[in-house]
């Protein structure tokens, strides 16, 4: 069914709890009727096909074949060889007792080396804005 | 595919250059726990749609139940009318007093 909100903006709002979405509306009855108002919140009163549409930021697709090529940008591709490393050498620390303490130095190492790239640089890498920035003021023309 | 990317192959290649004899998939399963690390940094944007039900407060988010994968929702539009999609403000305080368990 097609919505019948003319200004949803005003009569319509969400929230979320955990991983569940509310969809809430203000629309309602007159006075007369038991919390069910107009202006007292409720949920959506009216069923719509394709009603809601939901911009979020999503997990990265996961990899399963060795032509994959992994769904982030491709800026962090080489963090990830940083990430595989850090853990690998964390096994071998715990597994090999000769080489616990340069596994772990090493462990370290790549670890840090991954999130300084996802932290430190991480916005750099991931936002794409760019060009120069203006100011653009009010107009005060007046007519 | 951008020129400097890396396969997944390649990203192995790399790791057997130090641990020549690690089972690939080990190493997928790895690259994986890393794609879900650099998730969490706001790297990618999704939209979906849901279809609204009267008198339903409530929609799954869940990985498993809603067929998407959310990390953060930063803007939900409801349709108007004409069809158009308008956003639709997030209420900050949601101890309403109706409050639904569907």
């Amino acid at each position: 069914m097609a919505s019948t909100k003319d200004h949803p903006e005003e009569t319509v709002a969400y929230f979320i709890v955990g991983d569940k979405l509310a969809i809430i509306t203000t629309d309602g009855g007159d006075a007369s009727t038991v919390h069910n108002r107009r202006g007292d919140f409720k949920a959506i009163d009216e069923a719509v096909t394709n009603g809601v549409l939901i911009h979020y930021y999503a997990e990265p697709n996961a990899v399963s074949a060795i032509t994959d090529t992994p769904d982030v940008d491709n800026s962090m591709h080489a963090s990830i060889v940083d990430f595989v490393k850090s853990k690998l050498y964390m096994d071998r620390a715990g597994s090999d007792p000769n080489l616990t303490q340069p596994s772990i130095t090493l462990s370290q190492f790549h670890e840090k080396s991954f999130i300084d790239s996802l932290r430190k640089h991480g916005s750099r890498k991931r936002d794409k804005i760019g060009g120069a920035r203006v100011i653009k003021t009010f107009d005060f023309n007046i007519d | 595919m951008a020129s400097r990317s890396l396969t997944v192959k390649q990203i192995i290649s790399r790791v057997r250059q130090i641990f020549p004899s690690l089972p690939e998939q080990y190493i997928i399963t790895l690259i994986n726990d890393a794609l879900l690390e650099i998730g969490m940094y706001r790297t990618k944007v999704e939209y979906a749609k849901a279809t609204t039900v009267a008198d339903q407060m409530w929609y799954d988010l869940s990985d498993s139940g809603s067929g998407i994968e959310v990390n953060k929702v930063f803007r939900v539009d409801f349709m108007d009318s004409d069809g158009n999609y308008i956003k639709i403000p997030r209420l900050i305080e949601n101890e309403i007093l109706k409050m639904d368990i569907t």
